[in-house]
């Protein structure tokens, strides 16, 4: 089963964040827990794990763009 | 302005973030933990605590550090503390942190709320170890009896930062009155813990920061925190260093050897971050 992971929202008044690091690539095994990418906000730099064992399928954006909160920023096929 | 720091990465598990969000939108309560952005909210959220923020999510004051909205406040709602006690119970709290925006519209400042709140907690959770953060009530004893005499277990009154930079960093606030505060708690009730924290990284020097540990001790002050500050956003009071990592050791350092209880001195610590453990290290009954 696929799932997105999104670009989090940390404050009430973020709107973007920046995808600064794409820890894991397409095609990679993913443990739970593991961190998928780093982003960027005013305050830090926010390490986003999975929530489930499973494959990185697809990144959504590049490193440097700066990602709407809420929008996909990768995809995982999650174990069931 | 430095780059980020190594150290400045933060967990972020979103599974364990919803579960704790959607919590407080089922119980319509506020945290300060995304109200003000903390940083440690990802790691905070995935151990299932939270800092709770009562009295809406106005402040009516507009310190330059912090991210809380300054607005219309809004009407407080005498059902809040049973929600709040609710969500310490699903929660399975062991420490429960009790915060909330400044109410100077208020002719008590919230202070009856903030004790409604440690009442129902206890009622429904009565092995739960609670702290009040508070605002300083513009300094009112009555207010602060109100709070004393709901018997909280840590009274915690923030200072923020060394009296030079008021003008700039918290222009509505006066920093004898906050030192007045702990003071008088502690008068009022010697065996509660009383705790205060302050950010670094706005201009301060070294000898400012240890003159004021000099002046928190002085007041009764049993547990200081030091974090790094983080400018939230541009519109807010400039950050001026990423403190060294030493640096923060050595006030730890001096700050326990001054005599409190208890320093938590990293960047990432905030006054309530890790709040039940600073509260057992520095003498609380588990």
């Amino acid at each position: 089963m696929e799932q997105n992971l999104l670009m989090p929202k940390l404050s009430p008044q973020m709107e973007t964040g920046v995808l600064i690091s794409q820890l894991k690539q397409e095609g990679d095994p993913i443990q739970k827990g593991e961190v998928v990418f780093e982003v960027e906000t005013d305050k830090v730099v926010s390490e986003v794990e999975s929530p489930r064992n499973g494959v990185l399928l697809r990144y959504l954006f590049e490193e440097g763009d700066r990602v709407p909160v809420g929008q996909t920023v990768a995809v995982i096929k999650a174990e069931d | 302005m430095q780059p980020k720091p190594r150290w400045l990465k933060v967990p972020y598990d979103p599974q364990a973030v919803e579960q704790v969000a959607g919590l407080m939108r089922e119980l319509n309560l506020n945290t300060v933990c995304r109200e003000a952005s903390c940083p440690n909210l990802g790691e905070c959220y995935k151990k299932h605590t939270a800092t709770f923020m009562i009295l809406g999510r106005h402040c009516t004051r507009s310190c330059r550090f912090c991210n809380v909205e300054t607005a219309e406040p809004q009407a407080v709602d005498p059902l809040e503390p049973l929600r709040l006690a609710q969500a310490v119970e699903q929660m399975g709290l062991r420490h429960v942190v009790i915060t909330s925006v400044t109410r100077d519209d208020l002719p008590d400042g919230g202070a009856g709320h903030f004790a409604a709140a440690v009442e129902a907690v206890r009622r429904l959770n009565p092995s739960v170890s609670i702290e009040v953060l508070i605002p300083d009530f513009l300094g009112s004893a009555p207010a602060l009896d109100q709070v004393i005499a709901a018997r909280p277990d840590v009274f915690n009154h923030n200072v923020e930062t060394v009296p030079s930079l008021y003008s700039r960093v918290r222009p509505e606030a006066d920093y004898a009155r906050s030192l007045g505060v702990l003071r008088y708690a502690k008068q009022q009730a010697p065996r509660l813990l009383v705790k205060t924290g302050i950010m670094v990284g706005l201009g301060e020097t070294d000898s400012e920061v240890l003159a004021l540990m000099d002046d928190c001790l002085a007041a009764g002050c049993d547990i200081l925190t030091i974090g790094q500050y983080l400018q939230p956003s541009p519109r807010h009071v400039q950050q001026v260093e990423y403190v060294p990592l030493e640096r923060f050791e050595q006030y730890r350092s001096a700050g326990m050897e001054k005599g409190f209880r208890y320093v938590a001195s990293a960047p990432l610590v905030r006054s309530s971050y890790r709040a039940h453990e600073a509260y057992l290290a520095g003498g609380g009954c588990p």
